[in-house]
């Protein structure tokens, strides 16, 4: 039977992929780790809907009792190592965004395989199906940042009001991610799309705000917002010499407000 | 639901031994307690609740799923 460290399997549910995964390479569950590659779509009444793809790696080989199936029980040279590299295999969306993948595009970056797999898990036990891929933002090489992107279908249900919900899955995935490489790593997630078609608006309010703070000549007070949309708004007006902005108020209902300049 | 807890839990802890996860149903009403050790508490509570809050937020999408409303008490050990 297969010797292979890593087994990719494809199937209805993750449940029924992994079933079947470890049946094939006839191991216990802690045997192995798993991936989940692939998290599938529901489609339509069950028709059009793709299949969950897992991958799973054989956890420190030599440590575990010999499987059954194993036909050269052989010791190995790389004996030490506490868990088999997976075949290095390109990630299966990195063509569709050639832009974001700045760094060599053969070897993930650890920190964002970290993640990947992290939100992976998070949605699956939230019993959403959706795709994950993580990368590592290289345009700002003094602290770590991995984005990640969900794709799916019906996420709406990620966002939430506010992205609220989103939000609130960035940041348990950072600390989770923090946590097992014991430094903090800034994740920032994106569903869809979303982030960039709400810098957008972003934009396009704080221009329409700083003309009508000028108009009128009174000060314009945005909605509340986290800090990160609140640097959008800041960076857009900055070479704008007829405002200036400030935050005011304290989180979570810290607000940027846009006064004219006499 | 429970699962979920259990992972994000035993994933910011120090003392992953000590999280214990229980779930109370009644109706479409789910009550979730977590019990962390001691000194974890900050950790899955965080400054003015804002990880217990990011939980509560993921934990309503999986609630929603299924069309049961449900509760995150973290309880004093």
């Amino acid at each position: 039977m297969s010797e292979k460290a890593t087994l990719e399997v494809i199937a209805p549910t993750v449940e029924e992929a992994l079933a079947k995964g470890l049946a094939e390479l006839g191991l216990p569950a802690e045997a192995v780790s798993m991936e989940v590659l692939d998290a599938g779509s529901k489609g339509f009444l069950g028709l059009g809907g793709r299949q969950v793809r897992i991958r799973l790696t054989v956890k420190g080989l030599e440590e575990e009792p010999a499987p059954a199936k194993m036909e050269k029980p052989a010791p190995r040279p790389q004996a030490a190592k506490p868990r088999p590299k997976p075949e290095p295999k390109p990630e299966p969306r990195a063509e569709t965004q050639p832009g974001l993948n700045a760094g060599s595009p053969a070897e993930q970056d650890p920190a964002a395989k970290l993640a990947e797999e992290t939100l992976a898990l998070l949605l699956e036990k939230m019993k959403v199906r959706a795709s994950v891929s993580a990368q590592r933002d290289n345009s700002d090489s003094d602290r770590a940042v991995i984005l990640v992107d969900v794709r799916g279908d019906d996420l709406e249900v990620l966002i939430g009001r506010r992205a609220e919900t989103l939000n609130a899955l960035q940041y348990v995935t950072s600390l989770i991610v923090g946590k097992q490489l014991e430094q903090w790593v800034q994740v920032t997630v994106d569903v869809e799309g979303y982030r960039n078609r709400r810098e957008r608006q972003l934009r396009q309010m704080a221009r329409r705000m700083a003309e009508q703070a000028v108009r009128s000549g009174r000060q314009q007070t945005l909605e509340p917002m986290p800090a990160a949309e609140r640097r959008i708004i800041h960076i857009e007006l900055r070479n704008n010499p007829q405002v200036e902005t400030r935050s005011v108020g304290e989180e979570p209902t810290r607000k940027v407000t846009i006064v004219p300049k006499q | 639901m429970k699962d979920l807890i259990e992972y994000i839990a035993h994933s910011l802890v120090e003392h992953p031994e000590a999280v214990e996860v229980r779930e109370f149903r009644s109706g479409g009403r789910v009550k979730i307690e977590l019990r962390v050790a001691k000194d974890d508490m900050g950790r899955v509570i965080g400054k003015n609740g804002r990880v217990a809050n990011a939980i509560r937020a993921l934990l309503r999408v999986a609630a929603e799923r299924t069309g049961q409303q449900v509760t995150l008490d973290v309880v004093e050990p």
